[in-house]
């Protein structure tokens, strides 16, 4: 695996100074009785892109979803653990989950676009947060920086869902910037896309790293390696009652990951070895 | 799987026509078409039976007069034919029904789609199926032996008359309410969760996401439920019929009795108008205009939500 592309120097950041948006001390979460994610720690770096890979089923979206509490949503679901968010506690009393996903936005595996306008779907997010400004250009800014612009400005007033699925996957990640969120969660956000779709949307991830820290789900191994500062390799553990639960087995830096993992079930998936 | 490939290789002699003849699928299509046919006939047959003698009641009422005046006693001594206090004490008690209807269906489908827990929609959903079953002579007595009275004691200013349209058209929003509430919780229960997700994660409420994002989805299926309620609203009998009374007086006061038009056909329908004779016939021509209004509005909520309606894949 020496040959892999590791996200080159390009875009050269320091990622040794790790300077934590959130800090994941001992997370797990239940699913009713069902323990899904155990004992998992992971720290988020500031305008870093973080991956988290490994095979499905082993609460890579679960963890992803407690970052911006959309796991409230789910009857049962319940985390036990620390997660801060800079230096406060996410799932603290005082804590409003819709504030929090304002600040933490989230793209989801299927581009969901509202069925409304094209304007209408970015205009939505400020809308409903009230945010000051004149719409116009919040859209016209949000759709440049998600680098659909050229591609919409022509038919800003058409119905949504009549743009490619690529075209609407970076729609929703317009969407997700107009409200000017810190953080940009995707959940396997290319997996429904084709190779040209996909690559397009890595670049603008790339291109977003710098004003935006990004964690990423992916189960494509190459994707993390490009576009990622930082690894973290889940699986799924069978405990001594049967139970699968998700384990988090190595967080590095993504070429230490993908040239010299520490744990030999990492080296296993990303050399496909994995049973 | 080998036998079968063998079964199928070149070179064997089994054909591939169909190796007997199936019957069952052309009787089936028959009864089938049969069915659809009945509906449709049945329509046709009655616009044909309401046909005639429209037009015979037009051959000796004008055009003019039916419409063009605006004194309603087609069974009184002198009779008189101006349609206008049937046709606004219809539409008058259906505006009542809706502007109750629409506000607390929609309210009920909102809670039961997006709020309440799934054992209470289990609960919920049948009960309101059962008060949509309700014979309406029953909400049409509890109306003139309930609402009116207490309407009296509680707004007395409003000088209720007995028999009132103000009563009979809540009454007849209480009874569409289900139809609302439960045809447009079936279309807000079809919306993809994933765009409820997309919206709480730009960090909406739940009343946000439940009225700009849900509803609106599901607008086509809202309107079709409330167009079904209208209809049946205008078509109301029973309640109009007990709780509004039969006194056709040219009015848009609610507080008045009124007769609508599906009252008087119940009134005239079930006196002495004898076959043939112009009070028989002007039931025919107002059964006539009824259809074609809830024709009309149907076409036109047809057209609403081709135009307004919000696709999702
Ligand atoms: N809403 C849910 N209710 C119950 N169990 C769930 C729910 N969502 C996920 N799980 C379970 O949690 C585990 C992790 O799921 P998930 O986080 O979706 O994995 P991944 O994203 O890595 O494929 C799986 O065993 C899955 O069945
Ligand atoms: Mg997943």
């Amino acid at each position: 695996m020496q040959n892999v592309s590791v996200r080159g120097p390009e875009v050269p950041r320091n990622i040794e100074a790790l300077d934590p948006v959130f800090t994941v001390s001992d997370l797990s979460v239940f699913y009713g009785a069902y323990e899904a994610v155990r004992g998992v720690d992971l720290t988020i770096g500031n305008r870093e892109i973080t991956a988290m890979i490994g095979p499905s089923g082993c609460g890579k979206s679960t963890v992803l979803r407690c970052f911006n509490r959309m796991n409230d949503l789910i009857p049962g679901a319940r985390p036990a653990g620390k997660i801060f968010f800079h230096d406060e506690d996410l799932y603290g009393d005082h804590v409003d989950p819709i504030e929090v996903r304002r600040r933490i936005g989230m793209v989801f595996q299927k581009p969901n676009p509202f069925p409304k306008s094209i304007y209408d779907n970015i205009a939505y997010g400020p809308k409903v947060n009230g945010m000051k400004g004149k719409m116009d250009s919040i859209v016209e800014e949000a759709l440049i920086k998600a680098a659909l612009w050229d591609e919409v400005k022509d038919k800003l007033k058409q119905n949504a869902l009549s743009l490619s699925g690529g075209q609407q996957q970076r729609l929703c990640i317009a969407r997700a910037i107009a409200v000017k969120p810190e953080v940009i969660l995707m959940d396997e956000p290319c997996s429904a896309l084709d190779p040209i779709a996909t690559t397009k949307i890595e670049d603008l991830m790339q291109e977003l790293a710098r004003d935006y820290t990004i964690v990423i789900v992916t189960h494509n191994m190459q994707q993390a390696a490009r576009v990622s500062d930082r690894t973290a390799f889940f699986t799924a553990e069978v405990d001594d009652a049967g139970e699968r639960h998700g384990r988090l087995v190595e967080f590095d830096e993504t070429s230490r990951i993908f040239t010299n993992p520490s744990d030999k079930r990492t080296e296993d998936y990303i050399t496909g070895r994995f049973g | 799987m080998a036998a079968q490939d063998q079964a199928t290789a070149p070179g064997t002699s089994r054909s591939l026509a169909r190796s007997r003849p199936r019957y069952g699928e052309s009787v089936i299509k028959v009864v089938l078409m049969a069915a659809a046919m009945i509906s449709v006939a049945t329509t046709i047959g009655i616009v044909a039976a309401l046909l005639e003698p429209t037009i015979e009641f037009f051959s000796e009422i004008s055009f003019g007069e039916f419409f063009g005046s605006t004194t309603w006693g087609p069974l009184f001594n002198p009779a008189h034919f101006g349609v206008w206090p049937i046709i606004v004490a219809t539409l008058e008690i259906t505006l009542i029904a809706v502007v109750v209807a629409v506000p607390l269906g929609l309210a009920a489908a909102i809670y039961l789609s997006e709020y309440a827990t799934p054992r209470v929609r289990k609960i919920f959903k049948p009960v309101l199926e059962v008060l949509a079953g309700v014979p309406t002579v029953v909400f049409g007595f509890f109306a003139l032996a309930f609402v009116t009275p207490l309407l009296r004691d509680w707004f007395p200013f409003l000088d209720l008359e007995a028999k009132n349209a103000l009563a009979a058209g809540l009454l007849v929003g209480v009874m569409i309410v289900p139809i609302v509430a439960s045809l447009s919780e079936d279309s807000m229960a079809a919306v993809p969760n994933g765009l409820r997700e997309g919206s709480y994660a730009l960090g909406a409420s739940k009343m946000l996401t439940s009225v700009r994002v849900v509803v609106p989805a599901a607008f086509s299926g809202i309107v079709a439920a409330v167009i079904l309620a209208i209809s049946r609203a205008i078509g109301e009998t029973m309640i109009v019929a007990i709780a509004g009374g039969f006194k056709a007086v040219f009015t848009f006061n609610p507080t008045n009795e009124m007769s609508t038009m599906a009252a008087f056909i119940a009134q005239a329908g079930s006196g002495d108008a004898s076959v043939g004779s112009i009070a028989y016939k002007t039931i025919f021509a107002v059964g006539s205009l009824l259809f074609i209004m809830t024709f009309v509005m149907n076409w036109f909520s047809a057209r609403l939500v081709q135009k307004y309606r919000e696709v999702y894949d």
